[in-house]
């Protein structure tokens, strides 16, 4: 079954027959995991980096910010049997308009953040596809850990 | 003839924007004009009115009960978000089908694009003194009325353009160089047809302008609230971020990243509140 994962979403599965998708990251950024062994998968879709501007809304919506979307991620594949050791972790996303000025950076806050965190956290990157001007569309087979990435104007590509 | 004249004689063929909308705008901010007035001028129509009364009764409206007549409409629901629902009902017929099928949008693609646009403009407007919330509806909803024409030219010459958006170009310029014009041109020659008032239709013209936050601050809202709803990848095609804009004068308006942000989470959760506007015939 195809299974969309929203902006400020987040799914994981270990249902054979799931396709994670997620479409049109901008500078959000999507975090595909997926662990091997027990065949689970999962996808965060996240919008900002963190979540202080906003603990009201944090609480409604977790999957919004970098800091409370990416741990909820993690543990949700450990409790359907996911290990850290094994989780093949893959990035995509962070784009930003073209701004010679700097100031409208959100997709590289999305994409720092994530780095600082995995890097506290010891989590490999295994692929990633971030920055530039396109938009992306990911999606994950929950049973072989396929990842797909169609990216605006060209065809689909695995990755 | 000429590709330009070809598109250019396809705006005069567009068919008009609804004669109800155009007399509301024309008396709406008339002091003397009453919510009865308004009433009078919308219950012609009635695919306007059903629409008025459907999006009244949206949960983005809030309103605490439900209206079932148009008079009742009118008085609760006040003039300025009167208008906002007549513009948005008006539009809604401009965006049907396979519009922006050429920048691969699918099928309601661009209706969810221009409706976040109107809401965030909306929600910038609001934060920006000396900008009018109305007219940043009106220009949010419109911005990109000249996909509906362009489209079919971009589908035409798409990979020269993908190519030269591939070498570092806005997509915007790529539509220049390769077709002879760009969607936010087209827009502005649209809207002007459509006899909007001049600031809305610049706003239209300018949002793709690479100066635009030096300019005018309803051009300004219109262009921030775009690449924001861009950014966040609402209705956007193969165009994607493939936009420029000199951030600079966000910081003298008050805009920092914090804010950026927040008007981001804001607009999530006001798009699940205006679900109802993107299904009116």
């Amino acid at each position: 079954m195809k299974v969309v994962v929203g902006i400020s979403d987040m799914k994981v599965s270990n249902t054979p027959g799931d396709t994670l998708i997620t479409y049109s990251l901008g500078s959000c950024i999507g975090v595909v995991i997926w662990d091997g062994r027990v065949k689970v998968g999962g996808i965060l879709h996240y919008m900002l980096p963190e979540s202080s501007i906003d603990p009201d809304k944090a609480r409604v919506k977790p999957y919004m910010f970098a800091d409370t979307g990416i741990p909820r991620l993690f543990k949700a594949a450990y409790a359907l049997g996911a290990d850290k050791s094994r989780l093949v972790v893959k990035v995509f996303g962070g784009g930003q308009i073209m701004d010679a000025d700097g100031v409208f950076n959100i997709g590289k806050r999305n994409y720092m953040i994530l780095r600082k965190m995995f890097l506290k956290s010891g989590v490999m990157i295994a692929a990633e596809d971030v920055g530039g001007t396109v938009n992306r569309t990911v999606s994950l087979e929950v049973a072989t850990g396929v990842t797909r990435l169609k990216t605006g104007g060209r065809e689909e590509v695995e990755v | 003839m000429s590709r330009v004249d070809e598109i250019l004689s396809l705006v005069k063929h567009i068919p008009a924007f609804p004669k109800v909308a155009q007399q509301v705008m024309a008396v709406v901010d008339r002091p003397e004009t009453r919510a009865a007035d308004l009433a009078d001028i919308i219950k012609y129509d009635q695919a306007i009115t059903a629409n008025v009364l459907k999006i009244c009764n949206a949960a983005y409206f809030g309103l605490p009960r439900k209206v079932s007549s148009l008079d009742e409409a009118v008085v609760i629901i006040g003039q300025d978000i009167l208008k906002d629902i007549i513009i948005t009902s008006s539009s809604a017929r401009f965006y049907r089908g396979a519009v922006g099928a050429g920048y691969q949008l699918e099928q309601g693609d661009l209706w969810k694009h221009s409706v976040a646009c109107a809401i965030m403009a909306k929600l910038i407007a609001v934060r920006v003194e000396g900008a009018d919330p109305g007219d940043a509806f009106t220009a949010g909803l419109l911005h990109d009325i000249g996909k509906r024409i362009l489209s079919s030219f971009v589908a035409d010459d798409f990979s020269r353009i993908v190519d030269l958006v591939d070498s570092g170009v806005s997509f915007s310029e790529a539509e220049n160089e390769v077709i002879g014009m760009t969607h936010a041109e087209l827009g502005g020659r649209i809207m002007d047809k459509w006899k909007f008032p001049e600031e809305i239709v610049a706003a239209v013209r300018r949002h793709h302008d690479d100066d635009v936050l030096a300019g005018d601050l309803l051009s300004v809202v219109v262009a921030l609230a775009n690449s924001l709803v861009i950014s966040m990848g609402i209705g956007v095609g193969v165009d994607g971020l493939a936009t420029r804009m000199r951030g600079e004068r966000l910081k003298e308006l008050g805009f920092d990243d914090r804010a950026l942000d927040l008007l981001m989470a804001e607009l999530v959760t006001e798009m699940e509140k205006a679900e109802d506007l993107l299904h009116i015939d």
